[in-house]
């Protein structure tokens, strides 16, 4: 149930990502915000028009941020959605890592204890450590 | 021509499918574990002007030291932020929230970069993950198995952690 709305929740992003252009749109702003002038001047084959177009769909799919400052309008890349796609997909696949995470945090955790009651001995001793 | 600069603002924005209120309590809450915050507890009056500093749940710790810029109930909240792990200069973390027909969506801004390099290379993993379990623990009361773990790491590498981080003397 949980699972059904957070795929419909993840819908616009879907969209917006199956594009190629809007891929390589996103790929430009991992660089750095740009103004539209910068997109449409870095993707000369798409009108002003179809450039708009596809920053409405990254938009409405969450994947871009809006900011203006005076009269540019900056397009912020926003990777919370792309977490939420590895975070929902990926992971379902590295459940044997998963495992071998959890065996490792144990490990470290019962080690840390120990390292945390020495410390409490001797607080000058457990910086040093590694 | 474009237009880019180095340390450029880092924006983040999710939507949460609770009323703004309980998103606002959620990333104001202090002298409790905040579970999406990488297990942090934060302890400020939250007043402008306020210091406020993210420990490790046994106090022993504290990650980043900031001050309180603004507070405008359930609209926004600006703070400085520094981590304690680093000598570099405080930089600005800014939540704003806004209802939507869902809920509430949250966004951060985490601007006031000079020449803070390593800071700005480092956080942008981080608040991706906190913002993902910021939706999870208020939508689902859980955290993801996956951050759960990252975080546990983290806890469980505390003692690595330089001296500067120490919670002991902070506190004034």
């Amino acid at each position: 149930m949980i699972e059904e709305l957070q795929q419909d929740d993840l819908e616009p992003v879907w969209r917006a990502l199956s594009n190629p252009i809007r891929r390589r749109m996103l790929d430009f702003l991992r660089e750095g915000p740009r103004t539209t002038g910068d997109l449409t001047d870095r993707f000369p084959d798409h009108s002003r028009f179809a450039v708009m177009q596809h920053l409405g769909v990254l938009e409405e799919g969450g994947l871009i941020v809006v900011r203006r400052r005076g009269r540019e309008r900056f397009n912020f890349l926003n990777p919370v959605p792309i977490q939420q796609i590895y975070d929902r997909w990926v992971s379902k696949y590295q459940q044997p890592w998963a495992a071998g995470l959890t065996a490792l945090k144990t490990d470290l955790e019962s080690r840390t204890r120990d390292a945390t009651e020495a410390a409490d001995r001797d607080p000058d001793q457990s910086t040093t450590q590694t | 021509m474009e237009t880019p600069v180095p340390l450029e603002d880092h924006v983040f924005s999710i939507d949460i499918n609770v009323p703004r209120r309980r998103v606002w309590d959620a990333i104001l809450k202090t002298g409790a574990i905040q579970r999406f915050m990488m297990n942090t507890v934060l302890e400020s009056t939250l007043e402008p002007g306020a210091r406020m500093l993210y420990y490790s749940p046994n106090r022993k710790y504290v990650f980043v030291v900031g001050e309180v810029l603004e507070v405008i109930p359930e609209r926004k909240f600006s703070h400085t932020y520094m981590f304690t792990t680093q000598s570099e200069a405080p930089s600005i973390v800014t939540w704003e929230f806004e209802d939507i027909p869902a809920g509430c969506r949250v966004t951060l801004t985490h601007s006031g970069w000079t020449t803070q390099v390593k800071t700005h290379k480092d956080v942008g993993g981080g608040w991706r993950m906190i913002l993902d379990a910021l939706k999870s623990e208020l939508e689902t009361g859980k955290i993801p198995l996956k951050m759960r773990l990252t975080y546990g790491l983290m806890g469980a590498t505390a003692f690595m952690l330089p001296r500067s981080a120490r919670a002991e003397g902070m506190e004034k």
